[in-house]
């Protein structure tokens, strides 16, 4: 269940469904752009990522994914509505942590605001992540560099 | 007054605490020095600080019930 746009564990193709379910009651719009974010099996030092683990300051994660989409709604006067999902917890490699869906009047404004609400997601949402290897020892991850 | 100090990511850790309270501090700089002085491998580790859920760049006072956490760079996403 996703609570002030967290939820445990990975985002599974039953939670992306139901989150894209309410998109043909938005009849106002033409365009949707759906992002999903997806553990990668990095090799770090001759080692595989087999997980992520996410932690969160869940309070601050209300306050600034609300701020994010008032901002990119103000900058893309053509998007309607923006849903944010983010994964706390562990992620395997191949799994979703991260879902960004944005529909907009039209697709330029839907594409553009989409990957203006991830851009934003992975600079202001406090969110942190510890890498868990296939030797099960992990590294914190200290920036977003992908 | 009591204050609730959270610590994340890396400095969970390293401080082997999410939370822990500290009593009659006056301001940020004086909770700071608080928290260096039992936790001296923090200033090893860059982060910022949030009173209250908002990120502050300055000094401001503290009181009872505030809620400050130390937050190294964000990594979400």
């Amino acid at each position: 269940m996703v609570t002030n746009y967290l939820i445990d564990g990975p985002i599974t193709q039953k939670v992306i469904s139901h989150l894209m379910e309410k998109m043909g009651e938005k009849t106002d719009s033409g365009g949707h752009s759906l992002f999903l974010g997806q553990v990668r099996a990095d090799e770090i030092n001759g080692k595989k990522v087999k997980a992520i683990d996410y932690s969160a300051y869940e309070g601050m994660v209300k306050t600034e994914a609300d701020n994010i989409k008032k901002s990119v709604l103000l900058e893309f006067a053509d998007a309607k509505t923006i849903d944010i999902v983010h994964s706390i917890g562990t992620v395997k490699a191949g799994e979703i942590s991260l879902f960004v869906l944005v529909s907009a009047g039209h697709r330029h404004q839907a594409i553009q605001a989409c990957s203006k609400t991830v851009e934003l997601v992975k600079e202001k949402l406090p969110v942190w992540k510890k890498e868990i290897f296939d030797d099960d020892s992990y590294e914190w991850k200290q920036k977003n560099s992908d | 007054m009591e204050v609730k100090v959270l610590f994340f990511g890396v400095l969970a850790e390293v401080t082997c605490t999410n939370c822990i309270h500290y009593r009659e501090v006056k301001s940020i700089g004086d909770l700071k020095h608080r928290i260096q002085d039992d936790f001296p491998e923090v200033v090893h580790y860059n982060f910022r600080i949030s009173l209250n859920n908002e990120i502050i760049n300055n000094d401001p006072k503290l009181k009872d019930g505030d809620e400050v956490a130390l937050m190294p760079p964000f990594a979400g996403g």
